[in-house]
């Protein structure tokens, strides 16, 4: 019989106590985990909100936010038959409104195909445009008979790579493909800007200009510069996303997840702590018998540390399985206390939006909305409600083990206390009655 | 060889101090078996305990091989318990949650004894006290005083100690189990040349052992041959 072999014994030596401290460990052990599993998730999506959409401006002429100000797209003719019938979209079928004010629509009942010129190889909202098939156009500033269609609309219309169409007559020649996610993005195709300003008959002409700050730190000085330089009474500077608040709340999420975990780990620690004084006074006599028949302080200690740890693996088992179950229900009740005021400003602010973009005729659609990152921007609560379900997905399996790891630490810790107070029992406790 | 000298321990209960143990000299040769007699509460368990470095003396010092006890650090002295010494306890204090087998391998445990020889060991021990095979693998808490006093032996003698300590060692035996474990006792005198101090009332023990020793108010005398019958 080993150290170990007899740890194990002593862990299941009183059934309803070693079922009672692994129950209470399990809930602690459980909360600690569902916690880090939260502030994992959540660290994670600030990151990739703060990394991707929460440093984008938006800088259109004065007097309407969403679409240029009093100056309707160009409606222009095209080969292409758009990829999205408007039948099904009932009143949605309006004239289309390109960002540079290129547009080229068709006069049947679909929704009209958006052309935009772009100054580099961005969406309308600053976005990276992920090419599927082709290549981008290269040089984004000079005039090109290349253009990238999205990738429903090339399906629609049966082109590949190297196939042509026109728009007022001028041939273009596919020469990529992007998706853009949303089925409205991918309605659409781009030009070099200076092509879409010489279609348009628009030379020199921006409809609006996405400034990429680089950081969330920077953002407020980089408005404030944009807005002298261009006057505020020619130019709107508006920040993409407004997430900073739903940001800013989510942090205090991750903090407030943080110390939970901290503190539920604490506590696991103390009930190892108190459950294995308790052991140890019960067994003093037991200790002293080791001792007197030769057993070395540390082989004692260690098997107090060793029964210890079997409890907590116990614990830990359970409590991985009520994280897993419970750890989705926490990150989204801690995110819905936290986030109700971010949730209202969201919704203020899609409001807001729709009602430019409606304003704009901009056909919907997740491209034209800034709001989204490629959602669909229909969704008055955009990003909040993407964070709640994402953010319950993200529980890794390392998150899991690196905070069992950090149970086991803390376990040593509170078992090492008890496991040290075994060397001060002398081996005359033998003798004494029980 | 075993030499005590001068040997005091004393407790304060209460406002007064008792001596169990008053000023105790005696010499043993290696070889020796050895009784003690005395009235209860007259100091037999708390002189064992001070033998088997249990126990620490308040004054005086004992010497085994040449090698005193005293200012010995703990480390070593539990080594001195490991190695040299086989104690059997008045209360047996067997783990009574592991077998019958378990708690005699638990001192080779101790020492470093590859698993496989302490099995073995602790099997050949049990037959020797004469527990059956089957209660062997019994735990202690399921066997009766006088097979868990058995069992305390072969605990004991684990280890092969140079001196055995035994405190009432067939109080819960019948005579002819008792009678057994005495002879037990002196073969492993006579084979290993292995000092046993045993603790008794029992006359018909005491009358067979080489010198025997009265235990009074924590006085040590030595009783001539013969003089207990
Ligand atoms: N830790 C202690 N504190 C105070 N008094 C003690 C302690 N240990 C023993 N004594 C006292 O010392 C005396 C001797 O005890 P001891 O156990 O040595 O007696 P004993 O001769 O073994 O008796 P028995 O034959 O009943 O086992 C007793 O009066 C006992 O109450
Ligand atoms: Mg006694």
């Amino acid at each position: 019989m080993s150290v170990l072999a007899r740890s194990v014994g002593n862990a299941f030596r009183n059934k309803v106590r070693t079922a009672a401290v692994v129950a209470l460990l399990a809930v602690a052990i459980g909360l600690a985990l569902a916690m880090l599993v939260a502030n994992q998730a959540v660290g994670a999506k600030v990151q990739e909100l703060n990394a991707s959409v929460g440093t984008v401006l938006t800088v259109n002429p004065a007097g309407g936010q969403g679409g240029p100000a009093g100056q309707n797209a160009t409606t222009l003719t095209t080969s292409l038959t758009a990829a999205i019938d408007a039948g099904t979209l009932g009143g949605r079928n309006q004239p289309a409104n390109g960002t540079t004010g290129t547009t080229t629509a068709q006069p049947v009942r679909s929704l009209p195909i958006t052309a935009t010129g772009i100054g580099g190889e961005v969406d309308t909202i600053g976005k990276s445009l992920t090419i599927t098939e082709g290549t981008g156009l290269g040089d984004y500033t000079a005039e090109s008979a290349n253009a990238l269609l999205g990738t429903t609309l090339a399906e629609k219309n049966n082109l590949t790579i190297g196939s042509t169409f026109t728009i007022n007559e001028q041939t273009f020649t596919v020469a990529g493909l992007f998706d853009s996610g949303p089925t409205f993005g991918n309605n659409a195709l781009y030009l070099t800007l200076p092509t879409a300003q010489t279609v348009a008959e628009l030379p020199g002409e921006l409809s609006s200009m996405i400034v990429t700050v680089d950081g969330m730190e920077n953002l407020e000085a980089a408005k404030a510069a944009l807005e002298s330089a261009l006057g505020t009474d020619k130019a709107d500077v508006t920040q993409g996303q407004n997430l900073e608040s739903a940001v800013s709340s989510l942090g205090s999420v991750k903090n407030i997840s943080f110390i939970a975990f901290v503190a539920a780990l604490g506590t696991a620690g103390l009930i190892i702590l108190l459950i294995m004084v308790m052991l140890v006074r019960e067994r003093r006599r037991e200790i002293g018998v080791l001792k007197a028949i030769g057993a070395p302080n540390r082989t004692i200690g260690l098997q107090f540390v060793l029964e210890a740890l079997v409890l907590v693996a116990m614990g830990s088992a359970v409590g991985a399985a009520v994280a897993s179950f419970a750890s989705g229900g926490i990150a989204s009740a801690l995110i819905s206390t936290n986030t109700t005021t971010t949730a209202a400003t969201t919704t203020g602010r899609g409001a807001a939006m729709a009602g430019a973009a409606g304003g704009a005729g901009m056909p919907g659609g997740g491209a034209g909305f800034p709001g989204g990152a490629g959602l669909p921007s229909g969704n008055p609560l955009g990003g909040a409600s993407q964070l709640l379900t994402s953010v319950t997905a993200s529980a890794s399996p390392g998150v899991i083990a690196a905070g069992i790891a950090a149970v086991f630490g803390v376990a040593i810790i509170g078992a090492l206390v008890p496991a040290l107070l075994t060397a001060r029992i002398r081996p005359i406790e033998v003798l004494r009655g029980e | 060889m075993i030499e005590v000298k001068n040997l005091v321990r004393t407790f304060n209960s209460g406002d007064r101090t008792i001596k169990p143990v008053n000023d105790v000299s005696f010499v043993l040769e290696q070889g020796t078996l050895a009784s003690i007699v005395g009235k209860s509460g007259s100091g037999k368990s708390t002189l064992l305990s001070l033998l088997g470095a249990l126990d620490k003396p308040t004054s005086g010092d004992v010497v085994v091989n040449g090698v005193s006890l005293a200012g010995m650090p703990d480390g070593k002295l539990t080594e001195y318990r490991r190695r040299d010494i086989g104690f059997v306890f008045q209360q047996f204090n067997l783990i009574p949650n592991l077998s019958a087998m378990d708690n005699v391998m638990l001192p080779m445990e101790f020492a470093g004894v590859r698993r496989t020889e302490r099995r073995q060991r602790a099997t050949d021990l049990l037959e020797q006290v004469q527990l059956d095979p089957e209660k062997q693998v019994r735990r202690i808490n399921r066997l009766s005083g006088g097979e868990q006093q058995r069992v305390a032996i072969a605990r004991a003698l684990a280890n092969e100690p140079k001196l055995i300590l035994a405190d009432e060692p067939t109080g819960n035996l019948d005579e002819q189990t008792g009678d057994h474990i005495i002879e037990l006792l002196s073969s492993l005198r006579r084979d290993h040349n292995t000092t046993i101090l045993v603790v008794t009332h029992d006359k018909a023990l005491a009358n067979k052992t080489d010198r025997r020793f009265r235990l009074q108010q924590g006085r040590l005398t030595e009783e001539p041959a013969r003089a207990l019958v």
